[in-house]
Parts: structure tokens; sequence; C-alpha cells
């Protein structure tokens, strides 16, 4: 990036902290505004529920300067899908109003659903002022399987619905028809795409407009300050926090369950270096990529990474590009986490509670303080098929949530959202837009891993199918490879995913794709998560309450801490 | 005749009477009695009568905000109570919506909920969304789930099942069923108090409203006996979170509409000044000790929203215990006047913490060594160190120097004045955030609004965040300082009733939305007959209405009148002019469906001439002049200082000049002008939005 190293070298006049400060909030006001206005009116679930979208604010040379807390999926792949952006459509070639468009998992977030909006901003003499971007998790793109999202039978991207490289969709503020109606011609619930493509649209108009006032008000040389500033500051700052963590490489290796029924482990092994200040994550011991709807691109890997450094490093400015000049994250190319095109990846949001688990037990080893047993996981299905009457398709998005793992202090919170931030979707909603009934909801007793600090509760969700024909994709792990207890503390009970058809019961993969009759029940029972500590230093006290709220069975409070509760 | 209206704090409880042939107020402040609230009010009344020898029947009306409801789900100490819910829900409550309220924090934790998972008890039965019944209720299991209620020696029971809303049948069952073992046991129906889908929201709410109805209940019987022990036989009308007084029967049955009552006459108060200057859109800023609180008026009515959330950690959203009760819009931040400053990594940054009241800002001299926002206003001069709270507190200047040096200006190389205009403006940064919110972000164009600004810290700040705004003009009310309780005495009686049901809005839809609106009204009408108010009820219909497939709902109101195919398409119509208010453009292909119905029956109060005189102002003080900051003119310069009490009507003055009263201080800014009303309201035109 020459224009950065240039334009810093030139332009060094201080800017106050006070002018700093407030300007730094209204940047990131912005990026939070826009990011408002595409939730409101989202059709996606995962935008709605699940916050999975992001928005920021870019300057003229294609720096992130501010971004919206929201997913933190987009933390590190927005700057390098910029970039790549701007590689295939080069600036000169951008008018008031263009706004380019890309989901390809390489370029982009990791998979194609996430669709990318990026509009350049100019100001009334026409010149460039710096761009607004936002990214959303669109339904359906798609692909075998509805939702996109598939593991098993998905060997490549072929396989995982559209994929639009850099195109200009928006022209001076109108959208391309010709490109929408190809858009839409591929993909499962085209009405909810077209709604969601208008809010992206919507919601980037909502950051021109307001960038543009702040430019107005304090000129482009202030801002221009400002903005390298931001950079500079949070640069010195994620510096500064990485060098309280002593030198040295501090390693952790996990695993998936598997791929899809009857395949092999996926090792997850993660190195991180951290060498004054200045932090390399290494993911390259992991497996080779798999031919499933599972890997990780490196924006996504990245995203998880930088989360990661956020909470064990305290980083505690705001995500921008600055940020990022102190952490690199890689991976070994051909990798799970660097997978090369045509990697199919769908199914990638299986990854971001395993990326951190291990970067956790990685971080256990010089910040046992910070660190926890490791998380329940968590379930993401789609059920979808189409409705015999009308006609019309169906897609159910659920997310079924687990515990916490036991920590320096206290038990691991139950039934929380781990990494990723979402909020489930209730019952009564369900049930009443989706041809299925939820028959229990409900923690598991004893699942949790035992310790000083206890592991959360497993949760069990049963889920009714009312209708034939209904495609499962199945997207969940720890069926085999249990959540890591620490310091002691012991694993998790392991999960299951059941399938009771006709009063028989069969356990399904982890990652199964399958058919579904009326009347089937399928039956998920998430890992209890990790505990932390002996088990045989926890309070008494504690261990009473247990079995009298019923996280504890009375029998089990016996088998693991040798304490009898009559 | 006299009415009265009093509003119960944490700390104060504010009385006011108001003489309706004079229009005189007479207001004051009585330090709270947490453990019994009513005899704070006894002492106070007593007193008053005494010395003012003033008869105790001439007392017509009575008007009451409280925080009883709050403060016991505050601090848990509602009553015992026990939740019944479906077979294989036990842990909707303690599941609750799972999202945490901070996404980069993993070392956080849930609200504590009002039961723990040991007070929750099954029973076998099951309703469909559309209220068909998939599963008999198995009175067995009743019989052993209240079994368990009377072995636990609950006070109160929440009953929640799945799809109540669409069906209430089950539950109406099992509270006949606990009546006729329990017969004196505290009941609330999720069916009654919140027949509005999704499960979590509703058995948050119907717990609540169990948890607090016991000690309401108690509260209500003592404060009336209070009031009649003193010969007072007016009636009583108690004030809801949602702007409306209830007669005391409701408040019995809806106890958990009464949590966050005084905020609400807070607004009303912003919506009488508004109406005293001729303006119908107002926004409101509250800035106290420890939050600033933002709220909006439109059209003369003070904006309402169909959830309010208790318990919340920092003021963040999605951190406490959702209810789902009608609630004034209000929007509180952490930026009060004790709220902390502090350096974090290179930048300013403010609260939410707060001194509180001790230590207290560095300048009260108690100990305080961290600046607050108060202790920066101090050394910019914006407050006068010898007339804080009307001269009855010294303010320590070097204190507070010392503070906003050691916090802010030592580390980052600022001198004294720039640290503290720092804390200044990042604080008004903070509030513009909030405001934004409030105004941009929820469709009001604050350049057609006015801003009422109060409490103790909100007219120094107001025409800063004016301007950053584009609000053309701030008004600081008369009696500011007892805002609430002066917002009683122009409160509407007024209850409402809504329901969830899902209907797409196509052709045909006439028929079953004429059902649904005739059912709420009636439920209302009903509600309203109980009323203290005088005169027939005004019906409202209101809708929460989307595009299908859409998770957020906007609300829409609807005129009155016969349901037919043409107010089918008037409702659309309605919905696409909110949302293109709302969100800026509308797509007229994508089919629009309302997912709850909402009725509002209001009596409105005789509208109450109140003069503008306040009989407990302080004494007229001469005008001066003293250094205050202001960066536009270069730094500190010496600025004329008035007395509010000192303004002649018809008399302008141009900022910059600092504006004493008692209780506040305005700070105008070079180029507003400021004058005071024919209402005796304080209003500023501000000069320029730079």
């Amino acid at each position: 990036m020459s224009t950065e190293t240039a334009l810093r070298s030139e332009r060094n006049r201080a800017i106050d902290p006070i002018t700093l400060t407030v300007l730094w909030k209204n940047l990131i006001s912005i990026a939070e505004e826009m990011g408002t206005a595409l939730r409101r009116t989202a059709f996606s679930e995962a935008v709605r529920e699940g916050d999975d979208f992001s928005a920021a604010v870019f300057d003229r040379f294609g720096r992130m300067i501010a971004q919206g807390n929201f997913t933190p999926g987009h933390l590190g792949s927005m700057p390098f899908a910029v970039q790549n952006m701007l590689a295939y459509i080069p600036v000169e070639q951008l008018e008031p109003g263009d706004t380019l468009v890309t989901n390809d998992a390489a370029l982009g977030a990791g998979h194609f659903p996430d669709f990318f909006f990026m509009q350049p901003v100019f100001d009334d003499a026409k010149q460039l002022i710096g761009y607004v971007v936002n990214t959303a998790h669109h339904i359906d793109v798609g692909g075998v399987v509805p939702g996109s999202q598939g593991v098993q039978g998905t060997k490549d991207a072929f396989a995982e619905g559209i994929r639009i490289l850099p195109v200009k969709l928006i022209r001076k503020g109108v959208f391309d028809e010709d490109m929408l109606r190809i858009i839409m011609g591929n993909v499962r619930l085209p009405e909810k795409l077209r709604g969601d493509l208008r809010a992206q649209a919507n919601a980037n108009n909502v950051g021109v407009t307001r960038l543009r006032a702040l430019f107005a008000q304090y000129g482009r040389e202030t801002m221009d300050d400002v903005m390298n500033a931001i950079l500079d500051h949070s640069e010195a700052r994620a510096r500064e926090l990485l060098r309280r963590i002593p030198n040295g490489t501090y390693s952790f290796d996990d695993k998936f369950d598997d791929y899809g029924p009857g395949t092999d482990p996926i090792n997850v092994c993660v190195d991180m270096t951290f060498e004054d200040g200045k932090l390399t994550v290494d993911y390259s011991r992991s497996s080779d990529q798999v031919p499933a709807g599972l890997n990780c691109y490196l924006n996504y890997s990245r995203a998880y990474a930088l989360f990661g450094m956020r909470i064990f490093a305290g980083i505690d400015v705001p995500q921008n590009s600055g940020v990022m000049r102190v952490i690199e994250v890689k991976a070994r190319p051909g990798s799970f986490f660097n997978a090369q095109y045509p990697a199919a990846g769908g199914g990638r949001a299986g990854c971001q509670v395993r990326i951190f688990d291990t970067i956790n037990g990685a971080m256990a080893k010089v910040l046992p303080e910070r660190a926890m047993g490791a998380f329940s996981h968590w379930s993401n299905p789609n059920f979808g098929g189409v409705h015999p009457e009308t006609g019309k398709r169906w897609i159910m998005y659920d997310l079924i949530i687990g515990g916490y793992g036991g920590r320096v202090d206290t038990d691991g919170p139950e039934a929380f959202c781990p990494v990723f931030n979402c909020a489930n979707i209730p019952i009564e909603v369900h049930e009443t837009i989706n041809p299925t009934r939820i028959q229990r909801l409900e923690l598991i007793p004893d699942t949790g891993g035992g310790g000083r600090f206890r592991g959360g509760c497993g949760m069990r969700k049963d889920i009714e199918v009312l209708l034939d024909d209904t495609t499962l994709t199945l997207l969940s792990d720890r069926h085999k490879n249990a959540p890591y207890g620490l310091f002691g503390g012991e694993s998790g009970a392991l999960g299951q995913t059941l399938l009771i058809r006709d009063g028989k019961v069969t356990e399904l993969g982890s990652k199964e794709v399958c058919t579904l009759r009326r009347g089937d029940v399928l039956s998920f029972r998430l890992a209890g998560a990790g505990g932390y500590g002996n088990s045989s230093e926890r309070d008494p006290d504690r261990i009473r309450e247990d079995v009298r709220q019923g996280y504890v069975s009375a029998a089990a409070a016996a088998a693991t801490y040798g304490v009898e509760i009559t | 005749m006299l009415q009265l209206a009093f509003d119960i704090g944490g700390t104060f409880t504010d009385l006011v009477l108001l003489d309706t042939a004079t229009g005189d107020l007479d207001i004051w402040k009585v330090p709270t009695t947490p453990k019994a609230p009513d005899q704070a009010v006894a002492t106070a009344l007593a007193e008053r009568i005494a010395a003012k020898e003033l008869s105790p029947q001439k007392i017509s009306t009575i008007m009451h905000a409280t925080t009883v409801a709050t403060n016991a789900i505050l601090e848990r100490k509602g009553s015992r109570t026990a939740l019944i819910t479906t077979e294989g829900f036990r842990d909707v409550l303690l599941i609750g919506r799972q999202k945490r309220y901070d996404t980069y924090t993993l070392h956080i934790v849930k609200p504590k909920p009002l039961v723990e998972r040991a007070d929750v008890f099954e029973v076998t039965e099951r309703t469909a969304f559309d209220g068909s019944i998939l599963r008999p209720l198995d009175e067995a299991s009743v019989s052993k789930a209240i079994e368990a209620v009377k072995k636990g020696s609950y006070d109160s029971v929440a009953v929640v099942l799945l799809h109540s809303y669409a069906n209430p049948a089950h539950e109406q069952r099992i509270k006949a069923l606990i009546r006729a073992t329990l017969p004196d046991m505290q009941i609330s129906l999720s069916s009654f108090i919140s027949p509005k889908y999704r499960e979590y929201e509703r058995t948050s709410t119907t717990v609540a409203n169990a948890y607090v109805k016991p000690l309401v209940h108690t509260y209500l019987g003592a404060l009336d006996a209070a009031l009649k022990k003193l010969g007072i036989n007016a009636g009583l009308s108690i004030m809801q979170s949602n702007g409306g007084l209830v007669s005391p029967a409701l408040a019995r049955s809806y106890a958990v509409r009464i949590v966050e009552s005084g905020p609400a006459a807070g607004v009303l108060m912003c919506a009488e000044v508004g109406r005293d200057e001729g303006y119908e859109d107002v926004l409101t800023f509250d800035m106290g000790g420890t939050t600033a609180k933002l709220g909006a008026i439109d059209a003369g009515r003070a904006a309402v929203t169909p959830t309010f959330e208790i318990d919340s950690v920092n003021y963040t959203r999605g951190s406490g215990l959702p209810l789902n009760i009608t609630a004034i819009e209000l929007l509180e931040i952490g930026a009060g006047g004790g709220s902390l400053a502090r350096v974090d990594a290179g930048l300013v940054a403010i609260g939410p913490q707060s001194a509180g009241a001790v230590p207290g800002p560095a300048c009260y001299d108690r100990g305080g060594a961290q600046a607050t926002i108060t202790d920066a206003n101090l050394v910019l001069g914006y407050l006068d160190p010898n007339y804080f709270n009307g001269g009855a507190m010294k303010l320590d200047v070097e204190a507070a120097a010392k503070a906003v040096d050691d916090t802010i200006g030592n580390q980052l190389g600022l001198t004294t004045d720039e640290a503290a205009w720092g804390i200044h403006s990042v604080a008004n940064a903070n509030m513009e955030r909030a405001m934004r919110i409030v105004s941009l972000e929820r469709g009001r164009d604050p350049r057609k609004y006015a801003m009422v600004a109060f409490g103790g810290a909100g007219p120094l700040h107001a025409c800063r965040l004016a301007r950053a705004l584009h609000v053309p003009r701030v008004i600081v009310p008369r009696a500011a300082g007892v805002g609430s309780a002066v917002g009683l005495l122009v409160a509407d009686h007024k209850v409402d009733a809504t329901v969830t049901r899902i209907l797409a809005l196509s052709a045909g839809a006439a028929a079953t939305v004429g059902t649904v609106f005739s059912e709420l009204e009636e439920r209302a009408r009903n509600q309203a007959a109980s009323l203290q108010g005088k005169g027939d009820a005004e019906v409202k219909r209101s809708a929460w209405m989307r595009h299908v497939g859409q998770g957020y709902e906007i609300r829409v109101d609807l005129p009155d009148g016969r349901v037919d195919e043409a107010y089918i398409a008037a409702m659309r119509e309605a919905f696409l002019a909110a949302y293109m208010r709302e969100y800026g453009y509308i797509d007229r292909d994508a089919e629009i469906e309302v997912t709850d119905w909402y009725v509002a029956a209001t009596i409105m109060a005789s509208r109450r001439k109140i003069a503008a005189r306040v009989e407990s102002a302080g004494a007229r003080r001469p005008n001066k002049e003293r250094p205050a900051y202001f960066p536009e003119l270069g730094g500190k310069i010496p600025c004329q200082v008035v007395d509010r009490y000192a303004i002649k009507r018809g008399e302008t003055i141009t900022g910059p000049v600092l504006i004493e009263e008692r209780e506040a201080t305005t700070v105008v800014l070079p180029g507003d002008t400021a004058s005071v009303s024919l209402a005796g309201h304080l209003v500023i035109e501000i000069g320029s939005t730079k």
C-alpha cells in the first residue's frame, strides 16, 4: 500500500485528542447508523436476528476507518474485500451513486450468501472522499441445498449457488435490472433476496449522506488528518496491548468430528507467535481443505482470529485497518483455513466457535485468567421444501445455542451465544411461519463438564416436521470430540442429533444432509461445555445449588464431586 | 379546588399542589422513605396542611408516580413467585434470547431472572399458533403443579402457556383450578397481562407482573389509608409507564405497567411546555446526576414504544429484562453531571460509571478525585461555585481543576480549560449520538422540532446539542427541577389493549380486522369505565406492520370507523407512508402484514391553567459577569450572567450569556438569543448551527 506510506510521511500534522475523539465517534456512528437501517429493513433472519452483517466507512485510499459493532465474522474480511473489488473495477470508473457488488468466497467473506455492497462517496466538487461498504448474509443464493450452506455432498463451489465476481450492480443510483434478473434466476427465494439487496443499497445511502455532511462541516484537510490519526493511534494501541503478552509461540490442537458421515476428523491447529507487539496467527499445521462445504477461506479465518485477540489481548480500539497492521493471520495455501477456489465453504459458520476454542486453548497457557473451558458448540440446521398446496418454497433457518465453559471465577453461563452473536428465533415465531412444531426446548442436566467452575449444560431442542419431502441440512459438531476442560476441569458430555421416525431412533452425523417425512422428529442435543479447575475444589454450596435447581442430578453430584446430596 | 401530584423517586419525593382557581403552583421536595414510601408523603402533606392552613377536603384529585414496582425488580425484593408453563419448556425464561448485549465481550453474564429454575412447574397441554388445541389440558398434571406451589409457599403465580395469546382457554382453566385450592393466591395469566407472541418476552412480562403484584397491592392500600387519615378523600390515580393515569384497581391487576412511571411524567411535562409555546413536535432532553434521558413528542403526543427493558447493564439494550408494556419512548445513556471522565487508549471517555452522591464530583469536596462532567462545567465557568442548587452547596473550583488536570489534562498534554472542554464536548458527542438515534434514525427531522431541556445539567448542554442536530430552538421550562410531578398534573387517563394476530393485509382481510379491533375496543372501554377521569374515552387504533418476511415492525396509527375494503387499502397506504418516513424508500410490490393490534382509550385531562409564577423560585439576584469558556470566541471571555427571574417579558438577550436559576444554569451560545415567554419558559433561538 504505497499510497498509505506516502500519505503518512507527507502529512504529519498533529490532531488534538478532543477533535480526534469527537470525529472518531462520528465516523463510527455513521457505520452504526448504516447497520441499524440494514437490520431493520432486512428479510434475512441471519441479518435481523443474528446481526450477520457489517457496515463500515473507508477513506479514499480504501483503508477501513470505522466499522460498526455487528458480527465478528466480517472483522477482517472487509478491508480485503474492498481492495479486491477495486482491483477489478478501478476508482477511475466510478461515479456518484455507483455500487460495486461481489459475493465471491475468496474475494469476500468466505461463502456466497454474503454480498458486499461498496459505494464511493464524492463531495460537491465531485472529489472522492471515501467509500461506504456493507455486507449481509442472504437467506439463499441457490446451489444444492436450501440456505446454500450444505456440507455433506457439496464437493466444490460450483454446487453452492451463484458466484458474482465484482460488478457494478447499481449505476448512478439505479439497479441494473438485467443483472438483477440473472441473480434472481438462480436463487430459491428471489423476492426476499431482492428486498435485502434494496435494504443494502439503502444502508449505504444513509452512510453517503452522513459522510458528505461530515466532510462539508470539517473540511477535507481535517478529515484526512483525523483518518490518519485513527489508523496510527489504533496501530499503536494494539501494539502496546500485544506487547503485554510475553514473547513466544503458543500452540493448541483441537479437531472437528468430520466433514460429513463416514469422513475423517479435521485437525484444527494454531501457533500464535508474539514478538515485540506483533502477532502472527498461523493455522498451517491444520488439515488440508476438504471436499465438502466447510472450508474456511483466509478472510474468514482472519475474522475470528482477530476476534480472539480482541478478547485475549483486550484490544479496545474500534476495529479498523490500523489494528490489522500488527496482527498477521496466515495458513498454508490449500489448507483448511486458507482454502483455494473452488473449495466449498457454505457451511464455514460451523467453524467460528472452533477457531476461538483453539485460540483459547493456546492463550490459556499465558493468560489463564481470561481463558475458559470449551463451548458447547452450536447447531445451525436448515429445513426446507415446497408447500404442497401453494407451491411456495420455504426455508427454516434455526440456531440452537448451548453453554459457555467454566471460567476463573464463575460457572459457564447457560444457553448463551458464543463468539458470534445471535438471538434465537422464538418458538412461537417459528411455528407461525414454518411447517414445523417444536416439542421441547430445555437444558440437559449432567452434561456440563465438572470443575471448580462447571461448564454450562447442553441444550435439547426437538423439532417435528409437518411436511413430506423436507430437506434437512445439519451443521453442528462435538458429536465425537468433547468440549475440553481447562486446568483439571472435565470435558463436557458429547452432543448428538437423533432422528425419531415411527418410534425408531437413528443417530445422524453432525453435518449430514437428509430428506425427512411428515411426522419425523429431530432431536438436537448439544454437547455440554468444559469445566475449569479441579472438581475436587468445587464449593459444596454450588454443588447443592446445582442439584436443587436440576442442573446436576444427585447421582452425578456423587460421581463427579463425591458429594452426597439428599 | 386543589390538585395534588407527587412523584416518589429513589432519593426525593416531589410534591406539587395546584390551585385550579389561581393557577398557582406550590412545589416542594422531601427525602424519600424507601421502606414505606407512603410515610414521606403523609408527613409532607400533614406539615403542608398545617403550615398553610389548608382544608384537606379542598383537594379534589390526586395523581401519583412511584418507583415501588421498579425498585422491587431492581433489588430483587419482590414476592416469592412460581411459574407454571407448558411441558418441555420450563427453561424458556432461563434461556432468554441468548444474545450477548456486547458482542466483543465473553466475560459477561445474563440478567438474573425473577424466578429460578426450581420455581418452574410444567403442565401437560399444547395449543397451536392458530389457537387450535393439539393436546388437551391434563388436569392431573395441573394438580401436581398446584401441590408444588402450595408446598413451596409461594405468594404469587404466573401462568404462561405456549400460544396462549391465540387461545387463553388452558390458562383460564388453570387459574380456576388454582383458585379452587388456593383462594388467596395472586395469579397472573400471560393471556391477560400480555397476549402477544414471542414466548420469552411474554413470560418475562407475566413473571414480572406476578413478582410485583402483591407488593403494589399492599402499597396502594397503605397509601390510601394514609391519605384518608389526613382527611383527603379525593380519588387517586396512578401513572403508568406509557404516560397514562389509571385507577388503583387497574394498577393492581396490571402491576407491571407502573414501572418507570416518574420519567414518563417528565416527558408529559415537556409536551405541555411545547403546547404552551405552540410547538407540537418536541425532543425532550433530561440530564440529571447519573444519566441523560432523551425522548420525543410528535404532534403533541409523547411517543410510545411497545416494550420496555428493566434492570439493564450500563443502559445497554438487550442486557436487562424485557417487558411487553407500552412505555413512553426514552433513550437513557450514562451521561449525567456525575459521570466520570477518563483517558482511554489516548482518547477522552466518559461514563457510564458515575461518582454518585458519594463521593460525588471532585468539586463537592467529599473525596472524589476523578473528574466528572460537573467538574468540567465548573472549570469552564458555566456553573457558579457559590450558587449551586441555589447556594445550598459551595463548589470547590480548585478541586475541580485539579481533578480535570489529573484525570485528563496531564495525560493528554492539554491545559485545564482544554481538558475541561474536552470532557464537555465528548459528553455532548455521546448525547448527540443518542439524540440522533431518537430523531433521525426514527424518522424525525430535528430541524422541525423544539428541544425541551430540563434536569440539573440539561440546560448546560442543550444549546450545543441543538446546534449539532440543527434543532432551531431550545426551551427551558419553569419549575424544571420537579418536572415529573408537574407532568402528572397534565397527564391524561389512559388504558390500552393489545393482541398478536398475524394477518396479511390482502383482499378479504376486512372482516377479521373489524373483529380484532372491536374486541380490543371493548376491552379498552371496559377498563376505561373504572378510570377517575371525566368524560368519554377517545379510542385510537394502531397496528404494528411490516413486509411479509421482515422481522421488525413499525407502528402505524390508524383512523377509527368501519372496517371495509377501503379501510384495508388505507391501512396499506398508511404503512407505506410510515415506512417511507422511517427508512426513506418503499417497495409497493412487497406483501404487507400486521403482527400486533393496539387500541388506546384516553380520557383527556381538562387543560389546567398553570401560572407562570412559581412560588418557590429563589430571590432575584443582580446581574453580573464571570469568565466562561467559548472556543468559538478564543477561550475564556468575560461572560454576562443573568438571573432568570430578572428577565423581563419582551426582553431579548443575546449570547454568550449564562442564565441562572436555583436548580439549573442555561448556557446560551454566541449568536443565540433568549427570552422569557408569557408562560414563563425560557426560549432560546439557536442562531447558527455551525
